[in-house]
């Protein structure tokens, strides 16, 4: 046995206090008596009685010295090892993503891992140190490495799961720096499932290369998800899509409930056959329609709750006016056509503009080829020798190598395109190269920076594409009309301010400042500097833009939508196997066992039993006390 | 200290002699000395020198010998009083210094020793009273000297008490050991009944006292007088006991076991002090002094067989 608290041995010390108080209580009141003969032969016929008194007087100071010397033993706080305990460094990894709330573990997967990561902190033997990670989509210690179980248990009390899918790749690296080399064990809890990004590229887990252990949770793999919502306006009014997921191993019955502004408008049973998805296409809304809520109910196979539901904003959606100063592209006009709430004005020379600091007729200048001054604030594209930025030569080296996360290429496919040469520009540092190929950038984004700061109007975006249309083959390809369309959205968005429609959870929404955001909830929360980031809670989200002197309404959706989480069944990474930590390597060490308790409970039944034996030798009630001496 | 009716109801009684004893001058009591008086007695055969007035002449008619008759002798009887005026007799148990009494054991001794002086001098006894501090009451005669015994006795009480109180030694000799006072009291006696009025607390016990008083052919009666507060102690706790007369203490722890224990070796105690009186032929009776005094000196001592 061993003592974490060694220094709490000198507590001992309280015993001569005790002590002395006990002689000092041993000074018995005296008494003049007439004669003390017999009381002296009383004494010597009952020797033994005697004896016996002295120890019962023994007995309780002997008890009250056994109830401090227990009670200082436990703040030492002694141990007893025994098989099963965790030494060295310990990194545990929580995985705390949105998949963990599923119950086919009761009362839940998280709880269940919790249940895990708390014995292993009290498994924790003298001497070492633990950490706990929480991974979701950005993990963070809650604290650093520590042999302190009750600041552990504490803190580890306090995580919650959240809506999102966990960041393992930034999880691991904060887990490598704090294990600081070799010497730590890194230790993954969770269901595996959602940590394989849609492109089936490996898990980030392999980083750990074999030297993490994995503590599954989890059963089973059954869940229906409303996967999508999404709304349409028909001749015959607005229609609804709705897109079921079943990521069990059984065909599933779901009752899809639609609602329309909080009204039920329509609810049908759709069979999900098992792995697969099925839609519904709700037709007839009404126009005037602002959200639609989509909800499913399953009787079984629906472990995950926190994707049953799904929304979506219907915007009132306002026409946009462009400005194509061009000598002519028919691809260009033909795409730009094709595009909704857009209206066109096709010019050859450049109109005369009201001076910087006013209000434009147009949201958005499309300039192909054509030589122009725009203000700052302008949001403008341009194509081929267009850009006024300066030419520094030509390449055509054009063979595609990267394309740059931006949302004017999602769901572009560049690698296809074949361009005859392009313009190497001079570009400011705002400007990002967004598609690079060989022999420079063929795509640039990005939004001035040029602007003053004191200018009551945002600045423009700029999107440059620096070659001529006609001199590549991408008006051929589909990537041309998708990178129309995200280009015009992301210049001049349709609800008039760079507000999504729909978001996940915990994304950041570019708001401006003062704004006021009503969440689901009721509660209304007035946008700061840095944006809104309350978006946790799945719903419409109502917003009252603040935008210089004009206030308008606005909303959007934040919904669950993550097929990698709603996909619960819980996957081991390829080259770690299920560890149980009472019988890996690690888990046949040596475990600390704390005493204190037991050593508490003690003191306590011993104090009792003190106090009892006390009672017990003393008086009956009818006889007085000892306490006069009488005078002679 | 008695009242007089008390008194009163005392006429009449007097103390049993169960044995006969030479006396001084001639009394109210037989005695085993051959006298005058009209009680025959014995016959003896006559020596030279007898009085030839009491030769039974018709004996000698009948066996040719002289015989010679003997009556009893009635003479006086001595009543020795020896009353214990120890420091444990002054002793005043918790009601005494409740109700800021004198000690009501040794009242109740001084009653005693009235009462029995009382009843001594009434009938034609004579008393001599002595305290264990020596000082002597007597030998008196009559019933007019029970004044004088109270009197002596009021006195003695005085100034024990205020030697008790000042605590000093006095001006008078210490008060001895039992077994010393009554031997050496015993050393010049007249034969008689010698009552003993005392607590009998004494260290060195007092069988030798007794075999002394005996042996000087007291017809010895021991009134051994405890109050109620040492026939059952009321004291509890841990307390240092301190004797009233030596001083020592005696630290114990009292409880109930133990105040029973004192019970059982108090009755060990009477029973061994009542064995060594029947043993020398004496006499012994226990007394609570918180017993009242009329039952203890109309019906306890009648019942004993001490007053008649």
């Amino acid at each position: 046995m061993s003592l974490l608290n060694a220094p709490a041995l000198w507590l001992a010390l309280l015993a001569i206090p005790i002590v002395l108080l006990y002689l000092l209580r041993l000074r018995r009141r005296e008494r003049i008596i007439s004669s003390t003969l017999l009381w002296q032969q009383v004494l010597l016929d009952r020797e033994a009685n005697t004896l016996w008194q002295r120890l019962r007087r023994n007995v309780l100071l002997l008890l009250q010295l056994l109830t401090l010397a227990l009670l200082v033993l436990a703040l030492s706080r002694p141990y007893v090892e025994t098989a099963g305990a965790l030494r060295g460094r310990h990194i545990v990894l929580l995985d705390a993503s949105a998949s963990m709330q599923a119950t086919d573990v009761q009362p839940s997967r998280f709880e269940a891992a919790r249940a895990q990561v708390r014995q292993m902190i009290e498994q924790l033997g003298p001497g070492s140190a633990l950490s706990v990670i929480v991974v979701d989509h950005a993990p963070r210690a809650l604290t650093p490495p520590t042999n302190d179980t009750g600041e552990l248990l504490s803190a580890l009390a306090d995580a919650q799961p959240s809506l999102s899918s966990a960041n393992w790749s930034a999880a691991i690296a904060l887990a490598q720096a704090m294990a600081g080399g070799d010497s730590a064990q890194i230790t993954v809890v969770g269901d595996g499932a959602g940590d394989i990004d849609e492109a089936g590229a490996a898990s980030p887990l392999a980083l750990l290369d074999g030297a993490a252990r994995f503590i599954p949770v989890g059963l089973s793999g059954d869940n229906l998800a409303v996967a999508n919502v999404s709304l349409r306006r028909t001749a015959g009014g607005l229609a609804a899509l709705v897109q079921i997921d079943n990521s069990g191993e059984q065909a599933r019955d779901a009752l899809v409930s639609v609602r329309v502004d909080g009204v039920l408008a329509n609810a049908r049973t759709i069979t999900v056959p098992a792995g697969a998805s099925a839609t519904w296409t709700v037709t007839g809304l009404d126009l005037r329609a602002t959200s639609v809520h989509a909800t499913l109910q399953a009787e079984a196979g629906n472990w995950l709750a926190v994707d049953d539901a799904a929304y979506a904003v219907h915007a009132a959606r306002r026409m946009r006016r462009a400005l194509l100063l061009s000598r002519g592209n028919l691809f260009l006009e033909q795409a730009l056509r094709l595009l909704p709430e857009l209206e066109v004005t096709r010019a050859v020379t450049p109109p005369v503009l009201p001076p910087s600091g006013q209000e434009f007729s147009f949201d958005l200048f499309i300039v192909d080829g054509v030589s122009i001054t725009l203000p700052p604030q302008a949001h403008a594209l341009y194509i081929g020798d267009a850009a006024p930025f300066t030419v520094t030569g030509q390449f055509s080296n054009t063979a595609y190598v990267r394309t740059e996360a931006h949302p004017i290429v999602e769901s572009v496919d560049w690698r296809p395109v074949h361009i005859l040469s392009a313009n190497l520009l001079d570009s400011p540092d705002w400007l990002k190269p967004i598609v690079q190929a060989q022999g420079g950038p063929v795509l640039y984004a990005g939004q001035r920076l040029d602007t003053p700061l004191s200018a009551p109007y945002a600045s423009g975006r700029v999107v440059v594409i620096p070659f001529v249309l006609q001199q590549s083959d991408l008006p051929l390809h589909i990537a041309f009309p998708v990178l129309m369309a995200n280009a015009i959205e992301w210049l001049a968005p349709a609800q008039g301010a760079d507000i999504p429609l729909s978001v996940h959870p915990g994304q950041v929404i570019p708001l401006p400042p003062n704004s006021a955001v009503q969440r689901p909830d009721g509660a209304v929360v007035i946008v700061g500097e840095q944006g809104f980031a309350e978006t946790m809670q799945p719903g419409i989200y109502r917003v009252a833009l603040n935008n210089g002197q004009m206030t308008s309404e606005r909303a959007f959706a934040v919904n669950f939508f993550n097929r990698a989480e709603s996909n619960i069944a819980p996957r081991l990474p390829a080259h770690a196997g299920a560890a149980d930590p009472a019988s890996d390597e690690a888990g046949a060490e040596i475990a600390a066992h704390e005493l204190w308790r037991w050593l508490a409970a003690m003191a306590l039944l011993v104090l009792i039993a003190e106090w009892w034996i006390d009672q017990r030798g003393a008086p009956t009630l009818n006889l007085p006390r000892a306490g006069r001496t009488p005078k002679t | 200290m008695v009242s007089e009716s008390f008194l009163r109801s005392l006429y009449g009684l007097r103390l049993a002699s169960f044995q006969r004893r030479p006396g001084n001058v001639m009394g109210e009591r037989r005695s085993v000395r051959r006298g005058r008086s009209i009680e025959f007695a014995d016959y003896r055969t006559y020596t030279p020198g007898d009085d030839p007035r009491r030769v039974d002449w018709n004996i000698y008619a009948r066996l040719e010998r002289p015989f010679v008759k003997l009556y009893e002798d009635e003479q006086d009887l001595t009543v020795h009083l020896l009353l214990d005026a120890s420091p444990s007799m002054h002793w005043r148990d918790e009601r005494d210094i409740q109700h800021n009494a004198p000690s009501g054991k040794w009242t109740r001794a001084t009653q005693l020793a009235i009462a029995i002086g009382h009843i001594a001098l009434t009938s034609g006894d004579r008393l001599i009273v002595e305290l264990s501090n020596r000082e002597r009451f007597g030998p008196r005669q009559g019933a007019t000297a029970t004044a004088e015994l109270m009197s002596f006795i009021e006195d003695q009480s005085a100034e024990l008490n205020a030697q008790e109180l000042t605590g000093a030694a006095g001006p008078n000799r210490p008060a001895l050991s039992l077994n010393s006072w009554w031997k050496r009291y015993a050393l010049d006696v007249q034969p008689g009944i010698c009552v003993i009025i005392s607590d009998l607390f004494d260290p060195q016990g007092c069988n030798e006292g007794l075999t002394a008083l005996v042996s000087a052919r007291l017809e010895v009666r021991v009134l051994h007088t405890l109050c109620p507060a040492e026939l059952e102690p009321e004291v509890v706790g841990d307390v240092c006991l301190k004797d009233s007369e030596s001083g020592a203490a005696q630290e114990v722890s009292i409880d109930e076991a133990l105040l029973r224990a004192y019970q059982n070796r108090l009755r060990a105690w009477s029973n061994s002090l009542n064995e060594q009186c029947r043993k020398r032929g004496a006499r012994y009776h226990l007394t609570n002094t918180g017993a009242p005094i009329e039952q203890v000196v109309l019906r306890d001592l009648r019942r004993e067989g001490w007053l008649i």
